[in-house]
């Protein structure tokens, strides 16, 4: 029962103990008397699928929740953590999923905010403790670079490099690999096998399960709030921890349907575009979906915004059903039959403030069953089409009068996605479709994303997570820095798709 | 778990607001008082004689609602743009170049009937402060500019604009010779004035209580309508409160803007009616001035909701008509009005915040225990490239990016 | 038109930049901090007021001359700028009312709060006090103040707070950019979550930076009634609280680039006041060339406010930290 290189093991007593920690929120329960003890030198995973209570147990560990219940001891002694500013006093670090940094400030002002030691800023000479730290740990990082031109990997770099300056032994990644590319997860791990051989404690949050067999020396697995297992890579498998975290034998594959593939419903050819677009040809027919599978931040907000018009390329070539789209606004592409699954559904999706019924109308309120010439609303019928839609697919909510913000992450999804699908769009772009939604959620989303395939429309399906990509598309391309990078059948193995996303066509991978 | 029998959204969040305001009047009351009696009266008889004053005789309401007239117009001005998303600060310079179009029309057409001339007069009075509204719409719209700085600015132009009118293509020549006359423009036929509504009630005819006061609670109901039952007003609250989902669901968010630019610039215009061709019959130098800021107050009072507003508006009445009680019996100075109108918008603006988020956390509350929320819903686990909120229920917090 | 008349107006635009200028800085600190501040104007107004009737008071009522005097009542417009403005801070910080709404409401509240005032300072009267207030001593400036050919008048007769204006650059962009106030009070305005993640107190750098906001706002509304115009008058303010607000967004909220604009759009007031017989401008009506510095504004910000980057969280209500 080896553990890598660092001095852990189950003789050493714990660093930080978490006893029957509890933390509710309104109408969630999310952490259930949990349990868990953190040792030195360890890499520690916590794993759990989204709402299993992971991230919102390192809050509470790092200050930034108050528990309901429970204690939280270190080094044997039981402490109060009130505020970041305790955990770091007593040694323990978070670097969050979104990172929080203040970009137009440099890499070192970014480190020593609130730590500045002394009213007169010395840049210099903060700079060179900043070089020294980063060397310590073998990190690539320049002290003068301003944040806003650095890669997301350096960011990630930046946020730990925080953390070690004000001296913690415990550091907590929420999610860490998220938004790394799979050359820049391999950097991390080894920033963290360093770190683990300096007697450090990493917590590694993630939903990941490859990676956490590979880097973890202890697992802890997490559901609905509860402890349900605790092992070693060694003990166990990515079976039998998908087991532990959903809570039955995982089926990741729906079947998907049998269909004649059609003439090409979406053309896209060169498009380029404010140095995110350089150059996207792709095409999606009557009957598939193609699923585009990339790291965040490599174009695909720009790609899904210019196909719906949200946004006007500066080069090449949009056709829908052989129909010029691009740059036109976005009620006619729209009306020429577009449907829009935004990746936030906050920011493009619903009008929070706004009820459900009204949401539901969104897009089609000019239609005349909806609104007439003089412009005045048949509410009557909108709320028609509101309770509609809420049958059909099963939407929480009390009334269709409730307001948008006070349903579930997961009915929000469902009321976009019913209202898009409701006008039969011959095209779907679907971008991150199942962010932050649960198992029960996503089953659904992807249902319906394949009853559109079974009907004939053509779907374009952009998303991060390999797992969506592969059971859902019937071809995969890969896009890397605005450019299709190479394309796979939907049987391809999943690191030659990897090999793809990091910008490498398949043939040119040793 | 079966769900509490649902109370409407909208019924809750009335009551809701009713308290708060309800709260905040008797907070401004109280802080009121302290001053009162800082003065060695008693604030039982402060308020009383200004109850009676304004609401405590035929003439005093007759005054509350002609006070009352021109405000209703501002606060639906700046209130159908705040729908939007928009501050309207211009409704001030707005209504002044509308004054003058209008006195054009009344001098160049007095040779119409009566029915025909006053519709004309108003119309021009609305074109005139759709002008002044269109150019802060269109330039927000076609440069970014914001809208806070270009209606001041249009504002200061406007009283130049004004007083070059009367010193110019406006100014009187029908008063005697040596006759010692104020600056204003010739006096409107009487054909196009809104004439004294308040003799069938008894109301002295000094309070000018005219039917432009119907006319702005009719506007109310209109401007209700056009924001609650119409697609400008579905897609005008939608711009406003999300503009990334409207426009990704085909709205057109510069459109909106400038559409709504312009009705609130024609209900701008109506604001100096009542001075004009109620109140004095011509339009001089020494026109009210002031209105196009007391609408705002009076819009955040009733709560940028149109009927809420034709309250605040007569509450505001009450308040400026109390200010003659004050100067004939008591030792406070009249200025107070003025503080404890002040203190009102205060109090009011916060108790609106509080009330808006405990009755979003309520709503959170309810969903939660209706077994609606699932566990990703746990603030933690958030959807989208945000970061992470302290609760839920401020994570629901209507768009305040408001960049200047 | 005589060379002397342009000396003169560039003075009077130095006293107009004097206010511009210090307004505009206390627009940048609360700005900075991430709290949108459009009630400058009012916070002016409360200036205006208290600064006539204090330089009134420490001068004459209290004794101590016209040194002093005329510097404590500058002083104490500049603390009632500052009490005026907490009102707003505590509504946008604590409360997390809209910083705009707040803005408005803090303008509309300083109207009738400058009549209270007057009305209780100036014995009565409520829309203005008595002319020739105490002022301090006007200087010329060495060396600019013998310049040949008529420029020299451009230099002379001025308030020593003209002085004071241009050099607070220094102190405030060394308090910006070397002090470590300055780079919580940055990282507040561009990341708040950012700030509270290290365990820095948002809601505190914030608190100062509007009453910063409302100090300076003060300081200058006390000397554009107790030392241009000598009097407090309902109104004096024409303006230049927004007229700041646009100098301040045109500059990139940079201290040193705002002094450029609060100079130029210093400039197009004095035009009104003393440029009337200028080539071109003579030939407009007078109601007109009062309009200039206002049509100048809107000119220069639907021109030039795209290229502008306001601090990154200014104006959105920060969530974190239960907003005390």
């Amino acid at each position: 029962m080896t553990s890598g290189a660092g001095a852990g093991g189950s003789a050493t007593p714990p660093l930080v103990v978490l006893e029957r920690i509890t933390k509710r929120f309104p109408g969630v329960l999310a952490n259930d008397e949990v349990d868990l003890e953190l040792r030195a030198g360890e890499v520690h995973a916590l794993i759990g699928e989204n709402g299993a209570g992971k991230s919102t147990l390192m809050r509470v560990l790092y200050g930034m929740y108050p528990a309901d219940g429970g204690r939280i001891v270190v080094r044997g002694k039981e402490v109060k953590i009130s505020s970041p500013r305790d955990a770091i006093a007593n040694g323990i670090g978070m670097v969050h999923q979104h990172f929080v940094l203040v970009d137009p400030f440099t890499v070192t002002e970014n480190i020593i905010l609130g730590e500045e030691g002394g009213e007169r800023l010395d840049m210099e000479a903060a700079q060179q403790r900043v070089a020294e730290l980063a060397e310590s740990y073998a990190f690539r990082v320049d002290p003068a670079a301003v944040v806003e031109e650095l890669s997301v990997g350096e960011e990630q770099r930046v946020e730990i490099l925080k953390a070690l300056y004000r001296g913690v032994e415990i550091l907590i990644l929420d999610e860490p690999t998220a938004v790394l590319t799979p050359s820049e997860t391999r950097d991390l791990f080894g920033n963290l096998r360093k770190l683990r051989e300096a007697g450090r404690t990493i917590v590694f949050i993630s939903h990941k399960l490859d990676e956490v067999m590979e880097i973890a020396d202890r697992i802890t697995v997490l559901r609905r709030g509860r402890v349900v297992g605790e092992t070693g890579p060694s003990e166990t498998s990515k079976a039998k921890l998908a087991e532990m975290m959903v809570g039955r034998p995982v089926l990741f594959r729906l079947d998907k349907p049998q269909v004649q593939i059609g003439d090409p419903v979406l053309q896209v050819a060169d498009l380029t575009g404010e140095g995110k677009l350089n150059g996207i040809s792709l095409e999606v027919r009557a009957g598939e979906i193609l699923g585009v599978a990339g790291v965040e931040g490599n174009g695909q907000r720009e790609l899904a915004e210019s196909l719906i018009g949200l946004r006007t390329p500066e080069g090449g070539t949009i056709e829908l059903e052989g129909a010029a789209i691009a740059g036109r606004p976005v009620f006619d592409i729209r009306n020429a039959g577009v449907g829009y699954i935004p990746e936030d559904r906050h920011e493009q999706g619903l009008v929070l403030n706004m009820s459900l019924w009204e949401n539901a109308v969104l897009g089609r309120q000019d239609d005349a069953d909806f609104s007439g010439s003089l412009g005045v609303l048949f509410i009557k019928k909108i709320k028609d089409l509101a309770a509609r839609l809420v049958k059909l697919f099963d939407i929480r909510a009390r009334s269709v009068d409730v307001t948008a913000s006070t349903l579930s992450g997961g009915n929000q999804q469902k009321l976009i996605l019913a209202r898009e699908l409701e006008t039969d769009p011959k095209l779907l772009i679907a971008a991150q479709p199942t962010r932050g939604l649960d198992v029960g959620a996503i089953e659904f989303v992807w249902k319906q994303i394949l009853d559109q395939k079974a009907a004939g429309r053509g779907v374009l399906l952009i998303s991060a997570e390999l797992d969506e990509i592969y059971a859902l598309s019937d071809r995969i391309v890969t896009l890397y820095e605005g450019s299709i990078t190479g394309e796979f059948p939907p049987d391809a193995p999943p690191e030659q798709v990897g090999i793809g996303m990091l910008g490498r066509a398949p043939e040119e991978a040793a | 778990m079966a769900a509490p029998r649902a109370r409407p959204a909208w019924l809750e969040s009335f009551v809701g607001q009713l308290l708060a305001l309800l709260a905040s009047f008797g907070i401004a009351l109280l802080i009121g008082s302290l001053l009162i009696l800082a003065y060695g009266e008693n604030p039982i008889e402060v308020y009383r004689s200004i109850f009676d004053a304004s609401l405590g005789s035929a003439d005093g309401i007759g005054y509350v609602l002609s006070i009352a007239t021109p405000l209703i117009f501002a606060a639906l001005a700046v209130s159908v743009c705040f729908k939007g998303g928009m501050f309207n600060i211009g409704v001030e310079g707005q209504y002044y170049v509308a004054m003058i179009l209008a006195a054009v029309v009344e001098l160049n057409f007095d040779f119409l009937p009566g029915p025909i001339l006053v519709p004309l007069v108003l119309l021009g009075a609305m074109v005139g402060g759709m002008i002044w509204a269109a150019i802060p719409g269109v330039l927000k719209v076609k440069t970014g500019a914001h809208e806070v700085v270009t209606t001041i600015m249009l504002n200061g132009i406007a009283i130049s604009l004004v007083a070059w009118a009367l010193n110019g293509p406006l100014k009187y020549n029908d008063a005697p010779e040596g006759a010692f006359v104020d600056l204003r423009t010739n006096v409107f036929p009487k054909t196009g004035l809104a004439g004294d509504l308040g003799a069938t009630f008894g109301i002295t005819p000094g309070a000018h209580l005219s039917w432009l006061f119907m006319l702005a609670v009719g506007a109310a109901i209109v401007v209700w309508f056009l924001i609650r039952r119409t697609r400008l007003g579905y897609e005008a609250r939608a711009v406003g409160s999300s503009p990334g989902s409207a426009s990704a669901g085909g709205v057109s968010i510069g459109s909106t803007q400038v559409r709504l630019f312009l009705i609130s610039g024609a209900l701008a215009g109506l604001v100096g009616m009542q001075n004009i061709l109620a109140d004095r019959g011509y339009l001089p130098l020494n026109f009210v001035i002031g209105l196009g800021f007391t609408g705002i107050a009076v819009a955040f009072l009733g709560q940028n909701n149109p009927i809420g507003i034709i309250f605040a508006a007569l509450l505001w009445g009450i308040l400026s008509r109390g200010e003659v009680a004050l100067q004939i019996s008591s030792q406070v100075p009249r200025e107070f009005i003025i503080i404890l109108q002040g203190l009102l918008i205060l109090t009011v603006v916060i108790t609106y915040q509080i009330a808006k988020r405990r009755l979003a956390a309520r709503q959170l509350q309810r969903a939660g225990m209706a077994g609606e929320l699932e566990d990703s819903d746990a603030p933690d686990e958030s959807a989208g490239p945000r970061g992470p909120e302290e609760t839920g229920a401020e994570a629901f917090e209507p768009s305040d990016e408001k960049r200047i | 038109m005589p060379f002397t008349d342009i000396a003169v107006a560039l003075q009077i635009s130095l006293t107009y930049f004097t206010i511009i200028y210090l307004t505009g800085l206390g627009g940048l600190f609360s700005e900075r901090s991430g709290i949108v501040n459009i009630g400058l104007e009012g916070l002016m107004i409360i200036g205006t007021v208290t600064g006539a009737f204090g330089a009134r008071f420490f001068t004459d009522t209290v004794g101590l001359g016209t040194v002093w005097g005329p510097i404590l009542g500058l002083l104490f417009g500049a603390l009632c700028g500052a009490i005026f403005a907490s009102v707003h801070a505590v509504a946008t910080i604590t409360f997390r009312v809209d910083h705009i709404v707040s803005g408005v409401v803090i303008n509309l509240v300083a109207i009738g709060l400058a009549r209270f005032l007057s009305y209780a300072f100036f014995n009565g009267q409520s829309t203005q006090s008595d002319p020739g207030g105490p002022h301090l001593a006007r200087l010329d400036i060495p060396g600019l103040s013998s310049l040949p050919g008529g420029l020299d008048r451009a230099f002379e007769g001025l308030s020593p707070m003209v002085i004071v204006a241009a050099l607070m650059v220094i102190p405030v962009w060394y308090s910006l950019n070397r002090l470590r106030w300055g780079l919580r009070l940055r990282s507040c305005g561009e990341n708040p979550e950012a700030t509270r993640s290290l365990g820095v107190s948002v809601p505190l750098y914030r608190y100062q930076g509007v009453l910063l906001s409302g100090a300076f706002a003060g300081l200058s509304g006390a000397f554009l009634a107790a030392e241009v115009i000598g009097a407090w008058r309902e109104g004096q303010t024409v303006q230049l609280g927004f007229i700041a607000l646009a100098a301040l967004i045109l500059s990139n909220w940079n201290p040193i680039r705002l002094m450029f604009f609060a100079w130029l759009f210093g400039f197009a007031v004095a035009i009104p006041l003393r440029l009337n017989d200028a080539p071109v401008i003579s030939l407009l009506p007078d109601q007109f060339i009062r309009m200039i510095p206002y049509i100048v504004t809107i000119v220069a910000i639907a021109g030039f406010v795209g290229r502008v980057r306001p601090p990154a969280a200014a104006g959105r209500a920060y969530e974190g930290g239960g907003g005390s």
